[in-house]
């Protein structure tokens, strides 16, 4: 069972959720190029310009472990980021888990992503305010070593750090990215999990994703907000355990 | 309450917990764990524009600008979830009036004995002139950057420059060493076969020969004489324009009079109709090159032969005098139009006027190099009455 994490994280958001299923699945845990442990030098602009450049990494990984018919667990734009790798190598994953999924963020004519242009470029202006944050020469990154008890009161947001200009690269490829026209090349069974509240993926948009992904489910979750691994750990496992 | 009444002051200092929560110099806001507030101080509610009782079941999400709450959702969010707190996240509020407040926060999570989300805290500093500097940092950041790209662009077009300098540097050099073999080409491959066939003119001269056939070989002694002068101007061009000037060797030893002398009886035998009139005061030795002021005399004179009016006299004067020496060269015919007279001393400059009458256009070029190496001047002078050229370097 592959975890990927989306924008603004790193694998730590599946602390509550991963070990649940460590008894019957072997879990693969990674943080994509430019979040949190991952090598920064290995960032590359032309190649991470695109989803497909973040897809490859997926083929990589899938390649390195001899991956075969594994279950995909992607959060927020990692579920495209997962839709798109299994379009390359079908035979990586046998289905697909889409925890708040959005093939498109900005509205296009009828189709309503729940964002508009401006709104996005607001947001990239809004990463530099929070530059300081972000600074991975804040604090000695404690990536790694999840205990929570072990957090001193020192270290500030040690979680989820990334490089400021790789952040901002990163939300910009996220949310300017349009995979509408992939949904319908999948033929894998999945899984969509579907928060309330979640103003990052509407309802609208997870029921877009259901009508438009052949073999898919559609679970409407209890839990508001877009992290539902964090904010409601029990609904998603149990949801999950469902589906697998 | 303070004990020490007498250095109370005024009345008693007292500090409630309750005003100081809800007129603390920051605000003040709890959470519900599905981010609606249940519980917010004065100073808050004052600052949004909201009373606490509109603001209760608010979620924060309702207060933040687009951008803050996609990012609140995606980062600040899941980080507080994570390690149970967050500080200093800069959040824009948006008021009541929808101006912008901007703020710094800082959250915590408070947690049961068993380490279950009961509610998080948040504690908001009105942050309007930290933004405002912290923009003015990111923009100077920005503005050091595209400086710095400025500079390594700039330096790249230097080093690229400085290579294209080198090559043309190399590539002076290797014309450097073309010149000189075209000098050794022309020295030899060109005079070599002209000095052959003069010699063997003398020869045919030296045989019985038919009137016609003595006018024939004449006729080629005199075209490669004319060639072998045309060769040593073109390698005195090849010397002078295409390498660093003329060089010259002075001598004050030996006169220069008999030189000039020499190159008048030369022209006056190839042309015995002309007049050539000689104005010779030379009282003083002149430091100069013989043989090279010998071939300025030779070109001039022979110029003004060639263009000058075939009736007229041609003089020739040299004179020192006032620490000079000064050659001049006449002829009378028609002035030489200005736009010639403007190029008169450029290679290859010839004349419009009759063409055929004309070498190459170098005799005046190189003896207007030769003055130039003497550190004199070469002047010309053009009018109805005559057209005088006139050579001046200091003894």
């Amino acid at each position: 069972m592959v975890f990927a994490h989306g924008f603004g994280c790193d694998q730590n958001m599946w602390r509550f959720v991963a070990p649940a299923f460590e008894t019957e699945f072997k879990t693969v845990l990674f943080d994509h190029v430019g979040a949190g442990g991952s090598d920064l030098s290995a960032y590359d602009p032309a190649k991470y310009a695109s989803l497909s450049g973040y897809a490859d990494d997926l083929l990589e990984i899938g390649a390195e472990l001899g991956l075969k018919d594994a279950v995909f667990v992607g959060h927020s734009v990692s579920a495209m980021i997962g839709l798109l790798a299994s379009l390359q190598a079908p035979e990586l994953f046998e289905s697909l888990v889409l925890v708040g999924p959005s093939p498109r963020y900005i509205d296009d004519g009828d189709y309503l992503g729940g964002f508009s242009e401006a709104q996005i470029d607001e947001l990239l202006d809004f990463l530099s305010d929070n530059y300081l944050g972000w600074s991975a020469a804040m604090a000695p990154a404690i990536i790694g070593n999840p205990e929570r008890p072990e957090l001193g009161a020192e270290l500030t947001n040690s979680f989820c750090r990334t490089d400021p200009e790789i952040a901002k690269a990163f939300a910009r490829v996220t949310f300017k990215s349009d995979n509408r026209a992939d949904l319908a090349k999948v033929a894998k069974r999945a899984l969509i999990l579907q928060c309330s509240e979640d103003i990052i993926a509407p309802t609208q948009v997870g029921e877009y994703v259901y009508r438009n992904l052949p073999g898919s489910d559609l679970v409407l979750m209890r839990a508001t907000g877009h992290c539902p691994d964090l904010s409601a750990p029990e609904e998603t496992i149990a949801a999950i355990r469902a589906f697998v | 309450m303070s004990d020490d009444g007498e250095d109370a002051g005024p009345g008693p200092l007292t500090e409630s917990l309750e005003d100081l929560y809800e007129n603390a110099p920051c605000g003040y806001l709890s959470l519900k764990p599905d981010g609606r507030i249940f519980k917010v101080n004065l100073t808050f509610s004052k600052w949004i524009g909201f009373t606490p009782d509109e603001l209760v079941a608010k979620r924060l999400h309702d207060l933040l600008n687009i951008a803050g709450r996609i990012f609140y959702e995606m980062h600040f969010g899941p980080l507080l979830r994570m390690q149970g707190f967050f500080n200093e996240v800069a959040l824009d509020l948006v008021t009541r009036e929808g101006s912008r407040l901007p703020v710094l926060v800082n959250a915590a999570e408070k947690r049961d004995a068993e380490g279950r989300h009961l509610f998080t805290r948040l504690t908001v500093f009105n942050a309007t002139d930290r933004r405002r500097y912290q923009r003015e940092l990111v923009e100077a950041r920005a503005v050091a950057e595209a400086a710095q790209k400025e500079l390594e662009a700039l330096n790249a077009k230097v080093q690229s420059e400085l290579l294209a300098e080198k090559a043309v540097l190399l590539d002076e050099r290797a014309t450097a060493a073309l010149r000189e073999e075209f000098i050794a080409v022309l020295g030899h491959d060109l005079r070599n076969p002209l000095a052959a066939i003069n010699a063997g003119m003398r020869l045919l001269l030296g045989t019985p020969l038919n009137d016609k056939a003595k006018i024939i070989v004449e006729m080629v002694q005199d075209s490669t004489a004319r060639m072998a002068g045309l060769i040593d101007n073109v390698m005195d061009f090849a010397r002078g324009r295409l390498g660093g000037g003329l060089s010259v060797e002075r001598n004050v030893a030996e006169p220069i009079e008999p030189v000039l002398r020499q190159v008048v009886s030369e022209l006056q035998v190839a042309l015995p109709g002309r007049v050539i009139e000689t104005h010779f005061a030379l009282s003083e030795p002149v430091h100069c090159d013989r043989r090279r002021i010998g071939q300025l005399a030779s070109n001039l004179l022979g110029n003004a032969l060639t263009h000058g009016a075939a009736d007229k006299p041609v003089r020739i004067g040299a004179t020192t005098a006032d620490g000079r020496f000064e050659l001049f060269v006449t002829n009378a015919g028609e002035p030489i139009p200005p736009v010639v007279l403007q190029r008169i001393f450029e290679p290859f400059s010839r004349g419009t006027l009759r063409p055929s009458l004309q070498g190459l256009g170098l005799g005046l070029y190189i003896s207007h190099e030769i003055a130039k190496a003497h550190g004199g001047t070469l002047e010309v002078v053009s009018t109805e009455a005559e057209t005088r050229f006139t050579f001046r370097t200091p003894l």
